[in-house]
Formats: structure tokens, sequence, C-alpha cells
């Protein structure tokens, strides 16, 4: 049983078509990572899972909770299964959103205890756990603004993992990073994959999606060109548009080395 | 060359400090053009009379009896003034977020009646709205006393005025900061309670010290009901029946002045301290 099912899934943007019928799935245990230029809707994907962004059109199925997008409107029943599926889902953005008004204790059980209304004193031990295991517990009682981006996002993801997720989604989490600043936040998701975390990961570390991926998406123009696991797609991938991506990918990034 | 390593940045810091003389210098100068103005004024209401070769110049002469004798009552409307002026803020705000809300609401009826009364409260004078609340609802049957007349019509103008600020105060939260609330569960009321508002309230603070400061001024108005015993009301009371006008306008001015520069001054330090804060 897949944790995440994607059916005939489209989005417009106006009268821009971002996602053509996309159909995934994403089986417990299991890290894929989507790649695919900018503008591809590998984002936007991403966010239609978790309805940040609304589907025009399609079947969304989190951990047998069921959206199925038919008209413009959602109905009641609908929105309150999104927000059991937000519950299960943990979200990681590239640009941290870290609430600054709370301290970085308070960002990681503030969900815990308004969703979930559980009491502080459990919440605590919680979120110190998932501290501990981003490594920040040091950084406990600081606020964001007092933080590297790399710590932010590490937070990020501690505040995610606060909520006990069933699968894990991370949308570009280094993409606002520093150079010197990706490896601790890519360490981390890597001991999280090991874990046996599920992991969906929309990002253009091409070196941590062959080293971690269990499967690899490349998309483009709103579709799924290809799927394979990593050394395939990476060594021989099947579409000439894949291809043609990952060597100018490849050219890029050993140009600016 | 060891030496001309050594002139370079001391020449910066000539500059640098050179800078700092002609801020300092300007400072100084702009306190000592302040008091040449008070002075001034001070002079223009001495009473003395000064003769330059054939030019008598003869300054203005108060009744310091009067001054000495009511100024005390006049001062006392600072009271009543400051009561005006913290309800009226207090509501006002309370009104201005739940215009904001409204407006932005994507229910119809809430957004078009929070633009309703924006625009029917911006495009009528306030004096107006005093005078409504005091004059025009007995004819309804409705009797309020001055002061809660005053309140009111402040309040609420105030409110749909401020309902901007708050509205910026809500639009500055980033869209990232609802996302990553609503991605953690949070329900749209939630995330609006203990992410966005907080937050906003930050930044809406400084702007509406600026208001309270605007409404202080503006609460003279209530004077016209001719029932509420602030400071304007008092000066003319008392100006009037001893034909006094001037120098119990002057008494009345001067502690709106004082008032004005007090309240700037907080307004200014907690701005510079939230500025300073943990964002």
């Amino acid at each position: 049983m897949p944790i995440i099912q994607v059916t005939d899934l489209h989005k417009y943007f106006g009268p821009l078509h971002v996602l053509r019928g996309i159909s995934l799935s994403v089986e417990r245990g299991e890290v894929v990572c989507v790649i695919g230029r900018s503008g591809s809707g590998k984002s936007t994907l991403l966010r239609c899972i978790n309805f940040l962004e609304q589907p025009t059109h399609g079947r969304i199925e989190v951990d047998e909770l069921v959206v199925n997008v038919e008209r413009h409107r959602l109905t009641p029943e609908q929105k309150l299964v999104i927000r059991h599926i937000r519950m299960r889902t943990g979200m990681v953005f590239q640009e941290f959103n870290l609430f600054p008004h709370l301290s970085v204790i308070d960002n990681l059980i503030e969900a815990p205890v308004t969703v979930k209304g559980m009491k502080k004193a459990d919440a605590n031990p919680l979120a110190e756990k998932y501290l501990a295991k981003v490594g920040l517990m040091h950084k406990r009682d600081e606020y964001p603004a007092r933080l590297s981006g790399g710590q932010k996002q590490r937070v990020a993801i501690a505040r995610a993992l606060t909520m006990q997720p069933e699968v894990m989604m991370f949308d570009e989490p280094t993409s606002a990073l520093d150079p010197e600043l990706i490896g601790e936040v890519l360490d981390v998701m890597k001991e999280l994959a090991r874990e046996g975390t599920t992991m969906l990961v929309v990002t253009h570390e091409m070196g941590f999606a062959s080293e971690v991926c269990d499967r690899v998406i490349y998309m483009d123009e709103g579709q799924i060109v290809e799927e394979a696991p990593p050394e395939q797609i990476f060594t021989s991938p099947a579409d000439p548009r894949t291809r043609q991506f990952l060597d100018r990918l490849l050219r890029t990034q050993t140009s600016e080395k | 060359m060891a030496t001309q390593v050594a002139t370079v940045p001391t020449l910066a810091q000539q500059i640098l400090q050179q800078q700092t003389q002609a801020q300092r210098t300007f400072t100084i100068r702009v306190i000592i053009s302040w008091v040449a103005f008070l002075v001034f004024l001070l002079f223009i209401f001495s009473g003395v009379t000064i003769q330059i070769g054939p030019i008598t110049i003869r300054t203005i002469q108060l009744d310091g009896d009067f001054i000495r004798e009511w100024a005390p009552f006049i001062s006392e409307g600072t009271i009543r003034t400051l009561e005006i002026c913290f309800l009226s803020i207090f509501f006002a705000s309370i009104l201005a977020l739940l215009a904001a809300l409204g407006r932005l609401s994507r229910i119809a009826p809430i957004y078009a009646l929070s633009t309703f009364y924006v625009s029917l409260i911006r495009g009528t004078p306030l004096l107006l709205q005093i005078f409504f609340f005091f004059l025009a609802l007995p004819q309804m049957g409705i009797v309020l006393p001055g002061f809660v007349a005053g309140v009111a019509a402040l309040s609420l103008n105030y409110g749909a005025y401020m309902s901007e600020i708050f509205r910026a105060g809500i639009q500055s939260v980033g869209k990232g900061q609802r996302e990553a609330a609503l991605a953690l569960g949070l329900t749209q009321s939630q995330t609006m309670r203990r992410i966005v508002l907080p937050q906003a309230l930050r930044v809406v603070i400084p702007p509406i010290g600026n208001e309270f400061i605007a409404m202080l001024k503006d609460s003279s108005l209530v004077s016209a009901t001719g029932f509420v015993q602030e400071i304007m009301w008092r000066a003319q009371k008392v100006g009037r029946a001893n034909f006094r006008g001037l120098e119990a306008l002057l008494v009345a001015a001067l502690w709106y002045w004082v008032m004005t520069l007090i309240f700037s001054a907080i307004q200014s330090r907690t701005e510079n301290r939230l500025a300073r804060g943990d964002r």
C-alpha cells in the first residue's frame, strides 16, 4: 500500500497548464527524488500533495486519506481530510519559514500543541528529541533570527518531524543556502533516509539524489518523463530530454568549479 | 612604503572624524536654534516695550492674574483628554483589526461591510460624526452622554483610518509563514491567531502610536458637544467668561504640545525597541 498515491493530477495557473496529468506513488520507507528544470512543475507537484496549491483536477491519496478534486469548491469534509493529510506530511520549504516571533523550541511545539492538543510537558521532550537529532539542542531557546541559514533549515526539519509525520516532503531544501551550509542540511537528510524515513525530495543536488534516493523522477513541462533508480537515470537515461538536462547540469556544475 | 600604508587608514579616519564632527555641529546648532525660537515666542508674549530709536516695539501683554487663577482648571482637563484618547484608541484598534480582517476576507458580505464602513467614515468629517452621536441620535431616542458620544465617534473614525495600518501589518507577514503553519496542520483561524497576528502586531504598534498622538489633538473636537470637560472645553469656557481667550488658549495649546512631545518620545523609544527585537 503506497503512502502517497497521486493519480492524473492537473494544475492550471490561470491559462498556464503547469501539471499535465501526473501519476506517482511513493512506498513506505522509500526515498524518492524529483529533479527537473525550474518551471517544470516539480515544486507545484509537492505543494499540490498537501494542498498548499489546490489541484485543478485529480486524485490525491496520502496514508489512505483520499481527496478527489472534481470541482473548484472543496467540501467541508474534504477540507477536514486535507488538514489530516497535512498533519501526516512534513513539509520543508526552500525559505525555511520558521516563525520569527517564536523561539526554536516554541517553533517545534507549536503544531503538536495547537493541532494535536498535546500538553506542553509532553511536547517539549518530543521536540527536544528531534532538536538533538538535527544537532541543535544548544539553540533550543534562541530565536530564528540568530541562526545561520543551515541551522534554520535544520530547525525547520525538526519542526516538521515533531509532528511525527508519515512522510517528509522537501521542496528544494538547500537552494536558498550559501554553498558552505548545504552540507549540514544534506547530512541531516541522509541520516533520516538511513533511518527509513519516507521522503519525497525536490532537489537540484544530484549528488544527494544519486547517493540517497531509491528512485529518481525526472519532470519536464508538467509531466513525468522518466522514473528510474539513480544508477540507471544518471548513467544511462532512457529519454533524450533527461539526457540533455543531465548533460547541461553536469557542464554548468563542472564549470562552476 | 610602510608609512604610506599607515597613512591611508589615517586619512580615512580623519574624514570619518570630520563627518562625525559635522553631524554633531549640526545637532548642536539645531538645539540652539530651537531654544532661540522658544525664547522669541516667550518674548512675543512678554509684555515688554522696547524703544529702538524711533521704533517702539510693544509685545503682547498677558493677564498673569487670569492665568494664575484659571490655568489649574484648564490643566485638569488633561485627565479627561487622556481618558478619551486611551479609550478611543483601544476601541479604534479593535474596530481597525476587524475591518482589516474583513477587508482581507473572501466572503463577499464581510468584505463589503468592511469597505462600506471605511468609505462612509472617511467620506464624512470627524466633527459631523461627533455631532451625529451627540445631536442626531437623541432624535431616534438614543441619548448618549457627551463623553460616550465623543469616544464612540473618535473610535469609529480612527478605526476606519487605522484599518489600513492593520491591513498593511497583516500583509507584511510573508506568505511563507501562512504556508508553513497550514502545512503543519493549523486551521486558517489558528494560523491567523497564532502565527500571523502576533507578527503583524509588532509592525502596527509604532503607527498606532502616531494615531494616538494625532488623536490627542483631534479629541479637542469633542468639546463641541459642550459636556465633556477636557482641555479645550475648559479653555473655551473660562476664556469666554473672562474675555481672556488668548491666555486660555495658550494654556491649552501648551498642554497639547507638552503631551505630544511626551508621547512622541515614548513612541520613538518603543519603535526603536521593536526594531531591535528578534525578528
